[in-house]
């Protein structure tokens, strides 16, 4: 990929920008054909840029740029709209996918459906719909696209159904394995049947379900995370907190 | 590269500027020694002075030499409006505008959850006293129009809801004096998202 000269009309997000040099921004793109990739975004924060609002993470742009080498150069940058930006929670779950991305993908590595999911994600969140179904839907797929797929509808000892009111382990490198009930609570990891069928179907409307859910997820991204923290969730903590 | 001289060395303090490389850099220590020895004096001291005597107001939390800044200490500002920008510069264009007559609180940056900057990093505790001191009625939450500063504005939202107090938003659209045609597509379909009864 990096042999080739120039790139047009690639669907894009940006996940994050940096200031760089005087006038310009480093933009940690996320492109549909190229997977992650930075950029800089020459005069970008020059008074009167017109990129200056359109390098806004969150909203569907299409890029072109060029060069060889691994910082290529943003050459040309065209908002595609479709949703409004979002506002308020949805806009610190926005944060959180962007950080998951940023954390977990790695660089040029296209993933088309991801992308296509993480567009919809946050159509989605800016459109204002519930947003547990969104971040859990799209870690899931986030696990799945980078090989780590989460089984939710067979135990992995003897590939039994799962069943609703069994307790199991979920053991990350293989999956949920049955245990004795009335083991030690307080491990994301021991969790009851109908969790992870829950998650399979996407229906958190029991809460207790859910907050075990959001747990398990989270057990199995920090797995992955190697012992990094995500940012984006201590702020959203704090916010829960006030 | 260690600084070996005195010439070196300025060379080198001079790069901690925004915008000077190397180049810039070296072209400033020459022309001071060279062409101006009495503006480096003046250069110089007042760094020093600037640097021992300026701290943050007690109050808004901008730059001041005085333990409350002018702004705050003056009896013509509505106490009644509290507005919060991120920047000094923010709160100078602000007064620019001659429109906006109450206090302010300058937050010295943003929440930025892909940096490591939350709450606690940009002092919001401070933020929550100043409000809640019983002679604000509104506070007018002037922070960017960046994701970040959405963010910003609206964990302060969050913070000082239930607490008695007007919160309101600058807003945001199309330019004075703005042509449509002219105007980018995201600005005009954000002004169309967020339009308003006329």
């Amino acid at each position: 990929m990096s042999s080739r000269q120039r790139v047009d009309h690639q669907p894009a997000f940006v996940l994050h920008a940096y200031p760089y040099s005087e006038t310009s921004l480093l933009v940690e793109a996320y492109t549909r054909a190229h997977g992650r990739l930075p950029l800089v975004a020459k005069g970008a924060r020059r008074q009167g840029s017109a990129l200056r609002g359109a390098l806004l993470a969150f909203q569907p742009l299409t890029f072109a740029w060029s060069g060889r080498g691994e910082v290529r150069t943003l050459v040309r940058c065209d908002w595609q709209g479709g949703h409004p930006l979002p506002r308020g929670q949805a806009l610190l779950c926005g944060f959180y996918l962007n950080e998951l991305l940023l954390r977990l993908l790695p660089r040029e590595d296209p993933h088309e459906l991801l992308f296509d999911h993480y567009a919809q994600a946050v159509a989605r969140l800016a459109a204002g719909a519930a947003s547990a179904p969104v971040l859990r839907a799209f870690e899931r797929r986030l696990l799945q696209e980078l090989g780590y797929a989460v089984a939710l509808e067979r135990d992995a000892a003897s590939g039994a159904a799962i069943e609703p009111d069994g307790t199991y382990r979920y053991e990350p490198e293989r999956g949920p394995i049955p245990v004795l009930p009335g083991a030690a609570g307080g491990d994301p990891l021991l969790l009851k049947g109908r969790v992870l069928l829950a998650l399979a179907r996407d229906d958190y409307a029991d809460a207790a379900t859910a907050a075990a859910a959001r747990d398990l997820m989270r057990a199995l991204i920090d797995h992955r995370l190697d012992r990094q923290t995500l940012h984006s969730r201590t702020v959203f903590r704090a916010l829960q907190d006030l | 590269m260690k600084p070996v001289n005195a010439v070196d060395e300025l060379i080198e303090a001079l790069r901690c500027l925004p915008g000077v490389g190397p180049k810039s850099a070296q072209r400033m220590a020459f022309h001071l020694l060279q062409h101006d020895p009495a503006g480096a004096q003046r250069l110089g001291a007042a760094l020093a002075r600037a640097l021992a005597s300026v701290r943050r107001c007690a109050r808004c939390n901008t730059f001041t030499e005085e333990e409350v800044c002018a702004l705050c200490a003056s009896p013509k500002r509505d106490p009644s409006a509290l507005c919060i920008v991120e920047t000094p510069a923010d709160l100078a264009t602000m007064e620019q505008t001659m429109a906006y007559r109450g206090h302010y609180f300058v937050l010295m940056g943003r929440l930025s959850p892909l940096d490591g900057v939350g709450p606690h990093e940009i002092g919001l505790d401070r933020l929550l006293a100043r409000a809640t001191d019983g002679a604000v009625k509104e506070v007018v939450l002037a922070t960017n129009f960046t994701n970040e500063g959405e963010a910003t504005a609206h964990y302060i939202g969050e913070m000082l809801r239930d607490r008695g107090l007007r919160i309101t938003r600058i807003a945001r659209g199309i330019p004075v004096g703005g042509e449509l045609e002219y105007v980018d597509a995201g600005t005009l379909a954000q002004a169309f998202y967020e339009r308003r009864p006329a």
